[in-house]
């Protein structure tokens, strides 16, 4: 039976644990309020940017000299270029290891393909290391920093390495900020871009050709699907911390609670002995 | 006619305007344009210069750069790629 002593520095132990994940908790809680408001701050210009996209995607394949783009272009999936946003750091729950579950699965059920990896967060890098998966792009320590233009420059070598033919798709894997409790993974293609279609097409006056307008769209376009995955992921990092660390702490308190129940016992079953020893001990004496 | 519409101008980090404006002047890459209510839908790539809309009299100044504007139904969207 543990002594006294060994259950009480026990309980210091799991007190001192506590504090901690209670403290990461409430930084979370601070980091994902901030990171939520830069999220649906770039909602409005996602939103736009789409619809005018759909627009002019329509307008330009009616025009007669519209030679595909070549971010649209669909050709036979040999070289794959697979995106996978993760957090730089663990703690987090199920957080990355879900998202990795996925694009492994992704991996297994495409064996025959030339499958590269992009890894945006350390946590993701390192996972497809000790695989020894092919790592094109490294991106790590930059969640917490994310800047436009550093997002601009990953979503740069993206359409590059697709419009030169070095690979055939892009596919992003990134966990999607839909509430507090539970982030959602998704799996979507990036490239070839897959245009939204317009539910109301318009008859603009173009100051410049629907081809050339849509020309520059396309990148922009991509540009702010990647900006906006990693803000999301971002928020969906600090939320999904905030949660586990809130388990661990009430898991912690319930731990102390049965920890201290069990001192108590131990404590009472001494004194108890103690007593009777004495009594028993001046009984044969007396 | 109304008198004004609505101008909404956002950047990939934040919406920098949505407000019910009298006009603007807009810069696009092949020169300034000047937009009243009832424009009829246009759309353009943006250069870089100083966006100002007009309301009540009064000029807003926006230095923009890069991006695209949508007229249509009295609704003007202004994506660029900064705007201050």
């Amino acid at each position: 039976m543990p002594s006294l002593i060994d259950i009480r520095r026990r309980v210091r132990s799991v007190r001192n644990t506590q504090q901690i994940t209670k403290a990461m908790k409430m930084i979370s809680a601070a980091k994902l309020r901030r990171a939520q408001e830069r999220a649906l701050a770039a909602r409005p210009y996602a939103a736009m940017l789409q619809q005018i996209l759909a627009n002019v995607a329509e307008a330009a394949s009616q025009s007669p000299d519209s030679g595909a783009h070549p971010l649209l272009a669909t050709r036979p999936e040999k070289n794959v270029l697979l995106v996978v946003v993760t957090a730089d750091r663990g703690l987090a729950g199920a957080f990355n290891t879900n998202l990795l579950k996925l694009a492994q699965r992704f991996v297994s059920e495409n064996r025959d393909k030339n499958i590269t990896f992009e890894a945006i967060g350390r946590k993701g890098r390192d996972y497809f290391r000790r695989r020894e998966g092919k790592i094109a792009g490294d991106h790590a320590d930059m969640m917490k920093q994310l800047s436009v233009d550093y997002s601009d420059k990953i979503a740069h070598g993206i359409i590059e390495r697709f419009a030169t033919g070095e690979v055939d798709a892009v596919y992003l894997f990134v966990n999607e900020f839909k509430s507090v409790m539970a982030p959602t993974l998704r799996e979507s293609r990036l490239l070839p871009i897959e245009v939204p279609k317009s539910s109301s097409p318009a008859d603009y006056i173009y100051e410049q050709k629907p081809e050339e307008l849509l020309g520059s769209l396309l990148p922009k376009y991509i540009k702010g699907q990647i900006y906006g995955a990693l803000l999301e992921s971002v928020a969906a990092e600090h939320a999904a911390r905030m949660t586990a660390m809130d388990a661990a702490s009430s898991n912690a308190s319930d731990m102390i609670d049965n920890l201290t129940l069990h001192m108590n016992r131990v404590r009472q079953a001494s004194i108890t002995r103690e007593i009777i020893e004495i009594v028993s001990g001046a009984a044969a004496q007396g | 006619m109304a008198d004004t519409f609505q101008i909404d101008i956002a950047t990939p980090e934040k919406l920098v305007l949505s407000e019910r404006v009298e006009s603007a002047q807009i810069p696009g890459k092949d020169g300034y344009m000047g937009i009243l209510p009832g424009h009829a839908a246009l759309l353009s790539e943006l250069g870089a210069g100083v966006l100002s809309v007009t309301v009540g009299g009064k000029t807003q100044d926006f230095a923009i750069s890069g991006g695209f504007v949508e007229v249509r139904d009295d609704r003007v969207r202004v994506l660029a790629d900064r705007a201050e």
